[in-house]
């Protein structure tokens, strides 16, 4: 359906949620008539420019949505579509940078203030595709309420058909190509990979190829198959911290919380990896909890810390030895 | 129960209040360089400052017998509503054995909440708690209200130090009292003690004004932020935070009808800048900052742990609200490895900057 304004550019920065929600965001756009620019892939150049503009401590994922602002603001765009995610969870909520995210970009970084397009997504679960939350937006792009409700449901559809690749087991890349009809190439796995590793880390991490170095890649070259947790049913993450007295606050933590729990503890993987950037507030407790889980049940338990300018080789040493010890070990138990 | 709790700012204050339910108190002691070693040897790596800070505080006074922590939980979404949470899993690695009093939000969960009171109540009657809440809140406003009066002569002082030598006693004092007469006297002790000391005469508009705004932690407890109040009083600055022990009291634990205070109309200040609440002090700080300019403060100090969530927001929108306030605020990002002369030097710097500016202003009019 047609009938917002034709000639606005709206720009969607390939980074943070981008991983989660682009597809649901882009064909809502699209359904309204809006045409939907994608940042480029996390390069160099999009990286120095967030690091640039950004405060020195802030996390790398900050830095580098920042970085794909700018390359936006660069093609062009009329607006940068920069939701203020508050919470998808009843009593979480996302860390406070995501949720101050739009005023750090208004205020914050220059060229940016009149081109930041945001509304406050609040809702019970994953779902975010409430019209309602986006009614904010109406005017400026030129829509009606039910020209936002119907592109919604067909948006949602988009979004479903998405979950449910992830949650047969494809990768966030993978499931955004799938879902768009483009197809995926043909993977290398091993038939029978000789070992499994739970991979934990948020989308924006472990998928954006130039953050992890590819950390996918380079497990799958090594014969490794993996689980992460977006391959996991939403209710069995939640299921696995019911018992705590408090969970963490922020709903994703707390999903890659569920997820590292269920690895520890019912063996379906032979080791965990925890890939985190450099200034990460809530990794900085969950590393923790993880920590003293594989403490407590002796599976293998690694910690990666990624940042603008780590070294892949050290990276792909760290994996390799820790893919070899998992190995090891296996044989001899 | 051997109880202890996290050490900020006017300790003396839930020392009271323990001791008036009737605890055997165990004050740790005050955060010094062994208490930063040993926080950050048992804390996760990039856990913020203050968290460490208290860690290391806990081991402390484990060491000296504590057996209970009383400690408030928060819900959210900072990292200080979790420290309790992680603590505890930490110090029980450590093989201590100690149980862990956390007050979250009544409202998350009213009846661990009153639990929690039942079980720090013991025996008393919940008249005699009521009563010993009531005086320690009485007790924290009026040492607030000295602290205040302190760092507003703190540089106008004729000997040296004498100031600081003062508000040490006058705590003292405080520290004594256990009845409503006593506390009296002890107020008009501390006033007398702070007008007895000899101020030099300034031209009002040679005074510098200094706000300190950020993190509650960082921004209360002089021992881990360099003493700032105290260094900036050396320079010539009268100085006012943008938190007291009191004020916290009054905006998070009483009901909306007993309070007098002023958070709502500080944190619309604020909401040009940072919309929403997003957990922590973000949007204090950004509304603290217009407060301070619109009454009439020179500049502003911003504190926050390195990494804080919440105040990189409010970092990342300062230099907008310096330039459309113009006023000119230095924020200090501190950790473990804070250098003190490197801070000093900016600090230094930055009040000089304030002064030839105020200078210039005050020669061209005149």
């Amino acid at each position: 359906m047609k009938g917002g304004d034709e000639s606005l550019r709206i720009g969607i920065p390939r980074a943070l949620l981008y991983y989660y929600y682009a597809p649901f965001w882009k064909p809502f756009f699209e359904e309204l008539g809006v045409e939907v620019v994608i940042s480029d892939e996390t390069n160099k150049g999009i990286v120095n420019r967030g690091v640039r503009e950004a405060v020195s401590e802030i996390c790398v994922p900050i830095k580098i949505f920042i970085g794909h602002s700018l390359n936006l603001l660069r093609k062009g765009v009329d607006y940068i579509f920069v939701p203020r995610m508050v919470s998808i969870s009843p009593l979480e909520f996302f860390c406070p940078k995501f949720m101050g995210l739009p005023d750090m970009l208004r205020h914050g970084v220059n060229k940016l203030e009149d081109k930041i397009l945001t509304c406050q997504i609040q809702s019970m679960d994953d779902d975010i595709s409430d019209y309602r939350l986006y009614l904010p937006l109406a005017d400026i792009l030129g829509v009606t309420e039910e020209q936002m409700k119907e592109s919604a449901a067909k948006a949602r559809e988009e979004w479903l058909a998405f979950r449910m690749y992830s949650k047969m087991g494809h990768t966030i890349p993978e499931a955004l190509n799938l879902v768009e009809n483009i197809p995926i190439s043909k993977r290398k796995e091993a038939s029978h990979p000789a070992i499994k590793i739970g991979v934990l880390g948020y989308v924006y991490n472990i998928y954006d190829s130039f953050v992890s170095m590819d950390v996918i890649e380079k497990l799958r070259d090594l014969q490794v198959s993996f689980i992460t947790f977006d391959m996991l049913e939403e209710q069995d993450l939640k299921n696995e911290i019911q018992d705590i007295r408090k969970p963490l606050f922020w709903t994703f933590t707390n999903k890659l919380l569920g997820a590292g729990y269920r690895f520890f503890s019912n063996r379906e993987v032979d080791g965990v990896i925890h890939i985190t950037a450099f200034g990460c507030g809530p990794d900085s407790m969950l590393s923790k909890l993880f920590e003293i889980r594989s403490n407590e049940t002796g599976v293998p338990f690694m910690m990666i810390r990624v940042d603008e300018h780590t070294g892949e080789n050290h990276l792909q040493t760290r994996i390799e030895a820790f893919v070899d010890m998992l190995k090891r070990k296996k044989r001899v138990g | 129960m051997n109880v202890t709790f996290p050490y900020m700012g006017t300790v003396i204050i839930y020392k009271k209040l323990l001791e008036l339910l009737g605890h055997h108190v165990i004050v740790p002691p005050r955060p010094s360089q062994k208490t930063l070693d040993l926080g950050v040897k048992y804390s996760p790596e990039f856990a913020c400052f203050p968290f460490k800070t208290i860690m290391g505080s806990y081991i402390e006074a484990c060491e000296l017998g504590a057996t209970t922590i009383v400690t408030s939980g928060g819900h959210g979404p900072c990292r200080a509503g979790f420290y309790s949470e992680i603590h505890q899993r930490i110090l029980k690695e450590l093989g201590y054995n100690v149980d862990f009093i956390v007050f979250d939000s009544y409202f998350r969960d009213k009846e661990r909440f009153m639990e929690n009171v039942r079980k720090l109540k013991g025996n008393y009657s919940w008249f005699h708690v009521a009563k010993a809440i009531k005086f320690t809140f009485d007790m924290i406003r009026e040492l607030d209200k000295l602290d205040r009066w302190i760092h507003r002569i703190k540089p106008y002082e004729k000997v040296p130090g004498l100031t600081k030598k003062v508000w040490e006693e006058i705590q003292q004092q405080f520290d004594q009292v256990t009845t409503r007469r006593e506390l009296k006297k002890a107020r008009k002790k501390g006033k007398k003690m702070i007008e007895s000391i000899p101020l030099q005469e300034i031209d009002h508009e040679k005074r510098i004004r200094i706000g300190i705004v950020g993190e509650i932690y960082v921004v209360m407890e002089p021992s881990i932020n360099m003493e700032i109040e105290n260094v900036l009083g050396e320079l010539g600055c009268e100085v006012e935070r943008s938190h007291y022990l009191s004020e916290w009291i009054n905006d998070n634990m009483l009901p909306r009808f007993l309070k007098h205070s002023d958070e709502e109309e500080i944190l619309k200040k604020g909401e040009p800048f940072i919309e929403i609440e997003i957990g922590g002090h973000a949007k204090h700080t950004v509304g603290r900052i217009v407060d301070f300019k619109e009454k009439g403060f020179d500049g502003i100090i911003h504190l926050m742990p390195f990494g804080c969530l919440p105040e990189l927001i409010s970092q990342s929108v300062i230099p907008r609200i310096s330039k459309e306030y113009d006023i000119p605020v230095l924020t200090l990002s501190l950790d473990e490895q804070t250098g003190q002369a490197n801070n000093r030097t900016r600090i230094e710097a930055f009040i000089d900057l304030i002064r030839n500016t105020k200078l210039k202003k005050y020669t061209y009019t005149a």
